[in-house]
C-alpha cells in the first residue's frame, strides 16, 4: 500500500500497465457487490416462504373466514385474527392521527422560526428519542405512562369527549391509548426528521416570492413550504406506519393483550405483532402454533403493501 | 485519495467476509435447522461413557425453575453433571420435548391426550408439589380476603365487576370493599398456572368448564393479559382492582396481597407447604405406568387442611429412544430430584412430595431405557 503514490487512479486502471491485483481485483469487487444484493433478495423470500409454509396448516382450515372471526380460543382449537387486525389499524391510525401535525409543526419549527442556535441541538434531541430501545420505552409506559393515563388523561378526555364512544367507558392503565401514546413517541423522531429534511429543500427563491407578495409566514409556509413538501410528508408518515404496525415489545407492555374488540379507546386490546411476540413460545403444537403463521403472514401483507403504496403515492405526488 | 483506497479496500473485503459467512449459513441453514433438534442431546451424549451422561438439558414451566436451579447446583456440586434449564413456560417444555431439542422437559399441566399422542412415548413423572395464588392490588382492602371458587369464576368472567358485589361481603363480614371495578389478570403464554387455577374453576363451575375450560392457554373473555410471571405481577401492580393468579413463590417474593379460597370442606387454608401437602396427601390411588397425570386441585372435604389449588409439576422424558447415556443420567437424576432433592423445598414455597407418589415415581424411572 504504501508503495502507492501521487499518481491519479484512473490511469492505472486503463491501459496495458494495469496491475494483476486490480484486474482481478475489479471484478471481484463487482461479484461481492453483486452477492450482497442477491442475499437481501433471497432473505426476503426465504422469509416470505417460510411464513406462509408454515401458516398453510390454519390457512387450510379457517380459510378467509379468519379474517372475520374475533376470538382466539386455544382450549376449542379455534382462531381469529379480527380483533388483533383492528387492534393493529386503530393503534397504528391513532399514532399516526397523534404523530403527524405534531411532527410538521416542530419541523416548521426547526426551519422556519426557531432561532439558528437553538435548530440543531433540538434537531438531534428529537431524532435521539428514536434511541431509546422499545423495551426500555415499554417500562417508562408501565409505571409512568399508565397510571397518568388511568389517573388524569383518560377523565379529562372522558369529561370533554365522553359523548364519544371511543373516549367512554371505565379507566385503565393498560389501553389502547396507552399504546397508541407509545406508538406516538416511536413514530414522532422518523416523521419529523425526514420532513424537516424536505422542508429545507424548499427553494429560498419561492419563499422570498412569498414574502414579496405580502405574506406573513404562516402563509408562507402554507403557500409555498407545505405543497412542495406532500410528497415528502406523505412518505414519512408511511415510514412511521411501518413502524407502528411491526412494534412488538413496547406494545405488549402496555396494551394490555387482550384479543376482543372494544370502542373504547381506554379498553386493554392487542396487535398482531404484540400476540405473536406474546404467544409463540408457548402456542399449541399444530394448528396453534399455524394460526400464530398466519397472523403473521397477515402482518407481512399488509407491510408489503403499506410500503408498495407509499412508493406509488409518493411517485404521483412528486409528478404532479 | 490513498486513505480513501485504503478504506474502500477494507470495505470491500469487510462486505466479503458478511457475504461469505451469510452466504454459507444460508447454504447450510437447512442442515442445522433439521440438526439441531439432535445437537443438544448429541452433545450431551458425547461427553461420557460410564454413570450417565455430563450434561442434561431441559425446558419448561417456569413455576418450578427456581426449585430447579437449587438443583442444578446441588447436583452438580455433588456428582458433577450440569443441568441446564429455560424457564420457557410449561407449554413450551412439551413442545421442546416432542421435537427432542432437550432431554427432558417440564410442565405443571398433564400432557392432554393430543400432546402425550405427539410425544410419542413420553414419561410424565410428577417431580414437585406447588400451588397457584390468587392475589389482588386493592387499596383500602386488607390481606387475605376470602374468596370461593364460584365467585372467582364470576370474577375472572365478568359477571362480578365491583370489589363491593354482595357476593364477595357475604364473605368478608366486616371487611369495608370499595366500589372498585375488578380487572382479572391472566397470563397470555402457556402457563402451568392457568391450567391449575382454570382445572380448578371448572371443577367447582360447571359454566366455567363448558364455555371456557382447562389448558395452559385459554381463551378469557376481556380482563387483562401479561406474558411471564413478570408481566402479570407488572399489570397487578399497576391496577387498582386487579387479581391475577401467580406462582406462590413469586407471589410471597413480591409481598401481593393473597386471597384465602374455600376448599370443599369449607374452610379457608393460607397457601403454603403444609396446606398443599395437605391437598397432595389427599390422592388416594396414584396412576402407575406415568402416562397420566395427577389431578389434585378441589380435594375432598376430608382435607380439611387443604389448599385447593394446588398442584403436581411434572418432569415429561421419552421412555426410549435416548443415548444410553442420557437416559442413565435423567433416570439418576430424577431419582435424585424425588428423593433427596425434596429435602428443604419448603424454603422455596414447595412441598415435599408423599410417600406413595415418590414410591409410584419410582416405578415409573424403571421403565426408562
Amino acid at each position: 500500500m504504501s508503495t502507492a503514490t501521487a499518481t491519479p487512479p484512473r490511469r492505472r486502471l486503463a491501459g496495458a500497465g494495469v496491475k494483476l491485483s486490480d484486474r482481478i481485483g475489479e471484478p471481484a469487487f463487482r461479484i461481492v457487490c453483486g452477492l450482497a444484493a442477491l442475499v437481501a433478495v433471497v432473505l426476503i423470500l426465504w422469509i416470505a416462504e417460510t411464513v406462509f409454509n408454515k401458516a398453510s396448516g390454519a390457512i387450510s382450515a379457517f380459510g378467509l373466514g379468519f379474517l372475520g372471526h374475533e376470538t382466539w380460543d386455544p382450549v376449542h382449537n379455534h382462531y381469529g385474527a379480527a380483533a388483533l387486525i383492528y387492534g393493529t389499524f386503530v393503534s397504528s391510525l391513532g399514532a399516526m392521527i397523534i404523530a403527524t401535525p405534531v411532527a410538521i409543526l416542530i419541523a416548521i419549527y426547526l426551519t422556519e422560526l426557531a432561532p439558528r442556535f437553538i435548530r440543531r441541538p433540538v434537531a438531534i434531541l428529537v431524532e435521539l428519542l428514536a434511541a431509546i430501545p422499545s423495551v426500555i420505552l415499554g417500562l417508562w409506559g408501565i409505571i409512568i405512562l399508565g397510571p397518568f393515563m388511568e389517573s388524569h388523561l383518560q377523565p379529562f378526555l372522558h369529561s370533554f369527549l365522553g359523548w364519544i364512544p371511543v373516549f367512554a367507558g371505565s379507566y385503565s392503565p393498560l389501553s389502547m391509548l396507552s399504546a397508541i401514546v407509545i406508538l406516538t413517541i416511536m413514530a414522532l423522531p422518523i416523521i419529523t426528521s425526514i420532513t424537516r429534511e424536505v422542508f429545507e429543500t424548499t427553494d429560498p427563491q419561492l419563499k422570498e416570492g412569498a414574502y414579496a407578495l405580502g405574506a406573513t409566514r404562516w402563509e408562507m409556509v402554507r403557500m409555498t413550504v407545505l405543497p412542495v413538501a406532500r410528497p415528502g410528508i406523505v412518505g414519512a408518515v408511511i415510514l412511521g406506519v411501518g413502524r407502528a404496525l411491526g412494534e412488538a415489545i413496547a406494545v405488549t407492555q402496555v396494551i394490555g393483550n387482550v384479543s376482543q374488540i372494544k370502542a373504547s379507546l381506554y379498553q386493554p386490546a392487542g396487535t398482531m405483532a404484540s400476540w405473536i411476540a406474546n404467544s409463540y413460545q408457548s402456542a399449541n403444537p399444530g394448528l396453534g402454533t399455524s394460526s400464530l403463521l398466519y397472523l403473521a403472514a397477515i402482518l407481512l401483507v399488509i407491510s408489503v403493501i403499506v410500503n408498495l403504496g407509499a412508493r406509488v403515492i409518493i411517485r404521483r405526488a412528486g409528478a404532479r | 485519495m490513498r486513505y480513501r483506497r485504503l478504506i474502500a479496500g477494507l470495505i470491500a473485503v469487510l462486505a466479503a467476509l458478511a457475504v461469505a459467512a451469510c452466504g454459507s449459513s444460508s447454504s447450510t441453514k437447512t442442515v442445522t435447522a433439521s440438526a439441531a433438534a439432535n445437537s443438544s442431546g448429541g452433545s450431551s451424549s458425547g461427553g461420557s461413557s460410564v454413570g450417565g451422561a455430563s450434561t442434561l438439558i431441559g425446558a419448561g414451566s417456569t413455576l418450578v425453575a427456581p426449585l430447579l436451579q437449587g438443583w442444578a447446583s446441588t447436583y452438580d456440586t455433588a456428582y458433577k453433571v450440569a443441568i441446564t434449564y429455560g424457564p420457557i413456560g410449561s407449554g413450551g417444555g412439551i413442545e421442546q420435548i416432542t421435537g427432542r431439542s432437550v432431554n427432558f422437559g417440564a410442565s405443571d399441566a398433564p400432557m392432554t391426550s393430543q400432546e402425550a399422542a405427539a410425544c410419542k412415548g413420553c414419561l410424565e413423572i410428577p417431580w414437585a408439589l406447588a400451588a397457584t395464588d390468587v392475589a389482588y392490588h386493592v387499596s383500602g382492602v386488607p390481606n387475605n380476603l376470602k374468596l370461593t371458587g364460584p365467585v372467582l369464576a364470576d370474577m375472572f368472567t365478568g359477571k362480578i365487576t365491583s370489589w363491593n358485589d354482595p357476593a364477595i361481603a357475604k364473605l368478608n363480614p366486616g371487611v369495608n370493599l370499595p366500589n372498585t371495578k375488578v380487572v382479572p389478570i391472566h397470563r397470555t403464554d402457556g402457563s402451568g398456572d392457568t391450567y391449575a387455577f382454570t382445572n380448578y374453576l371448572s371443577h367447582v363451575d360447571p359454566a366455567f368448564k363448558s364455555k371456557i375450560g382447562a389448558a395452559t392457554t385459554v381463551n378469557w373473555p376481556g380482563g387483562l393479559g401479561g406474558k411471564g410471571n413478570s408481566g402479570v405481577g407488572g399489570a397487578l401492580q399497576t391496577t387498582n382492582g386487579g387479581i391475577a393468579y401467580i406462582a406462590i413463590a413469586y407471589v410471597l417474593q413480591n409481598k401481593f396481597d393473597y386471597a384465602l379460597v374455600q376448599n370443599a370442606a369449607g374452610k379457608y387454608p393460607t397457601p403454603g407447604p403444609a396446606s398443599i401437602l395437605a391437598a397432595a396427601n389427599a390422592v388416594k390411588t396414584i396412576p402407575s405406568g406415568g402416562t397420566q397425570g395427577i389431578s389434585l386441585v378441589d380435594p375432598p372435604a376430608s382435607a380439611a387442611g387443604a389448599y385447593p389449588i394446588s398442584t403436581f409439576t411434572y418432569v415429561i422424558i421419552p421412555k426410549s429412544g435416548s443415548s444410553p447415556a442420557v437416559a442413565a443420567g435423567l433416570k439418576k437424576f430424577i431419582g435424585w430430584a424425588i428423593t433427596s432433592g425434596q429435602d428443604g423445598v419448603q424454603k422455596l414455597d414447595f412441598a415435599p412430595l408423599p410417600a406413595n407418589v415418590v414410591a409410584a415415581d419410582k416405578k415409573t424411572i424403571q421403565l426408562i431405557h
